[in-house]
């Protein structure tokens, strides 16, 4: 027997006529019966229509997550949106492009998002155009932008014998000093 | 203290506002009293996220559980949940049931920990005092049933570690039954008591439609009539056969919050007793599939609110990405609304009101 997906049809129509591309729209039930459906947006700048879409359906943001496939210090190559309404999630999912990641602020819309940027710029580097209050979420204003990347962790000096991190890591230093 | 015409920005912390967990607040003041309200946070950011790519499935399990003490359950439970939405793992009936009575124990000790500490800031200690010894009735439990006081290590992926016989679900029942009165007790003087009344009762606003705006959670949200609860809204475990209200009060204020809490105690107590009396016998846990590319997400209602948990798996036994948000994460802005026009000395009052959680929100 077909098992029958709740979700809102307005949602799906429209946000669907935002996406491009086999496979970019699709859904799935947890064991619960609980509806996910994940959006594929063709281009970061479909958002700001995306959101709005679920904005006027009463939808809740609950997340946004910036994504790597590869690692997390590497540039950020998706941004995830997560939204609720009537409890079923909706998820928007952006692709960035190259060097300049950038997505439009969706804080106009949700009040909630304005962490969830500042934490994207912050800790992910992606950029956020145009956001009322782009200031530092997590880290004080005086620290310097990667701050932390100049230092060598423990787990990498420790390994010197076993692994080639600790000298690739050195000799990258020498070549791009600061 | 800088001056700006009749206002002054006056900091306050970062420790011992409410917790001793460090937040800092830029107060806007005139006078006494607040016009204004920012906070920086992010000293106790412990970069857990990143670690969370560093490990396997199934240590990750004991990484989230340390997310948070007050909610671990909440983190390991929902971070499982997401695993076997990502890998189409369905747990076994029983498994089910004790993850929601683990779930809905720690509720109980966790809003019994913030109805305490409210007390303790009014400065009614014996009122503090006589809430934490109901509370260590709960620990108590915690301790004989699972061999731990805060972290109890029951959630694994696919079900629960370790089962909880007969005798232990007859000496819960028994438990809380003894706990009932008591918390009832409790509840009475929270609800009475003319000194905490003068202290909580239609301070600390949030409007209805100021938490809608912020997207608050948990019992800030219900506490400002929102009816919201992930248990009803998106049933999971074994809540959906389970009986039990969602409380909601209209307030707004610190009182409504903790009457929220309070009630909601009662309702944990119910879903316990249905719990012990209803589990099904069979296995706990069910086996692991195989590990694909994919992605999933999971939410359950922990003691604040909503926990968010996404994951992201390329094929390995080590997620590609994992990222969760926790519900205090979500309340903090609403401070800004709550504090707007009180007075100095009622902000470690205001800010216990949302049950801060420092360290989840930082990660």
């Amino acid at each position: 027997m077909q098992k029958i997906i709740r979700g809102d049809v307005h949602i799906i129509q429209s946000i669907t006529a935002l996406c491009d591309g086999t496979g970019a729209v699709r859904h799935s039930v947890d064991s619960f019966s609980n509806a996910f459906y994940w959006f594929r947006l063709g281009t970061p700048r479909m958002l700001t229509q995306a959101a709005a879409v679920l904005r006027d359906a009463g939808a809740r943001l609950c997340m946004a997550t910036a994504c790597n496939s590869r690692h997390l210090n590497e540039p950020m190559q998706e941004v995830c949106y997560h939204f609720e309404v009537s409890g079923i999630l909706y998820n928007l999912t952006v692709s960035l492009n190259g060097e300049w990641p950038t997505v439009p602020s969706i804080s106009p819309l949700f009040a909630n998002a304005d962490w969830h940027e500042r934490e994207m710029m912050e800790l992910y580097g992606v950029k956020v155009a145009d956001h009322p209050n782009p200031q530092r979420l997590f880290l004080d204003e005086e620290l310097d932008a990667g701050l932390l990347n100049k230092a060598v962790p423990l787990s990498i000096m420790m390994n010197g014998a076993c692994t080639t991190d600790l000298w690739e890591r050195i000799l990258k230093d020498r070549e791009n000093p600061e | 203290m800088n001056t700006a015409g009749s206002t002054f920005t006056m900091p306050l912390g970062p420790v011992h506002v409410a917790l001793e967990e460090p937040v800092y607040f830029h107060l806007t003041v005139e006078g006494e009293t607040i016009r204004h309200v920012s906070l920086t946070s992010g000293h106790v950011h412990r970069g857990m996220e990143a670690m969370a790519t560093q490990r396997n499935l199934v240590q990750n399990t004991t990484l989230t559980e340390r997310v948070c003490s007050l909610c671990s359950n909440s983190h390991s439970f929902t971070y499982c949940m997401a695993v076997e939405n990502v890998l189409g793992i369905t747990i076994p009936a029983r498994a089910r049931y004790l993850r929601v009575l683990a779930e809905e124990i720690k509720r109980v000790a966790s809003h019994l920990f913030n109805t305490a500490i409210q007390a303790h800031i009014i400065g009614f200690k014996s009122l503090f005092m006589h809430t934490m010894e109901v509370r260590e009735m709960m620990q108590d439990i915690k301790e004989t049933v699972y061999g731990n006081r805060m972290h109890l290590a029951s959630n694994c992926i696919g079900g629960v570690k370790c089962d909880v016989p007969g005798d232990l679900l007859d000496y819960i029942l028994s438990m809380i039954d003894k706990i009932e009165p008591a918390v009832e007790e409790v509840r009475e003087l929270y609800s009475t008591n003319s000194m905490v009344l003068a202290r909580t009762k239609g301070l600390g606003l949030l409007p209805k439609e100021d938490a809608l705006r912020l997207g608050v959670v948990g019992p800030v949200a219900r506490g400002s009539g929102l009816r919201m609860d992930v248990r009803r809204d998106s049933p999971y475990a074994a809540y959906p056969e389970l009986e039990f209200e969602t409380i909601v009060d209209s307030g707004c204020c610190i009182h409504s919050r903790t009457k929220v809490r309070l009630h909601e105690i009662f309702e944990s107590f119910k879903l316990i007793r249905q719990c012990c009396k209803r589990v099904p016998d069979g296995p706990t846990i069910a086996s692991m599939r195989q590990i694909r590319d994919a992605e999933a997400c999971a939410r359950a209602e922990a003691p604040r609110g909503e926990v968010f948990y996404y994951i992201r798996t390329n094929g390995t036994d080590i997620p590609a990405r994992l990222k969760w948000r926790a519900p205090s994460y979500m309340n903090w802005e609403a401070l800004g609304i709550m504090m707007r026009d009180c007075k100095v000395a009622d902000v470690a009052l205001i800010a216990n009101s949302i049950d801060p959680c420092v360290s989840c929100t930082e990660r």
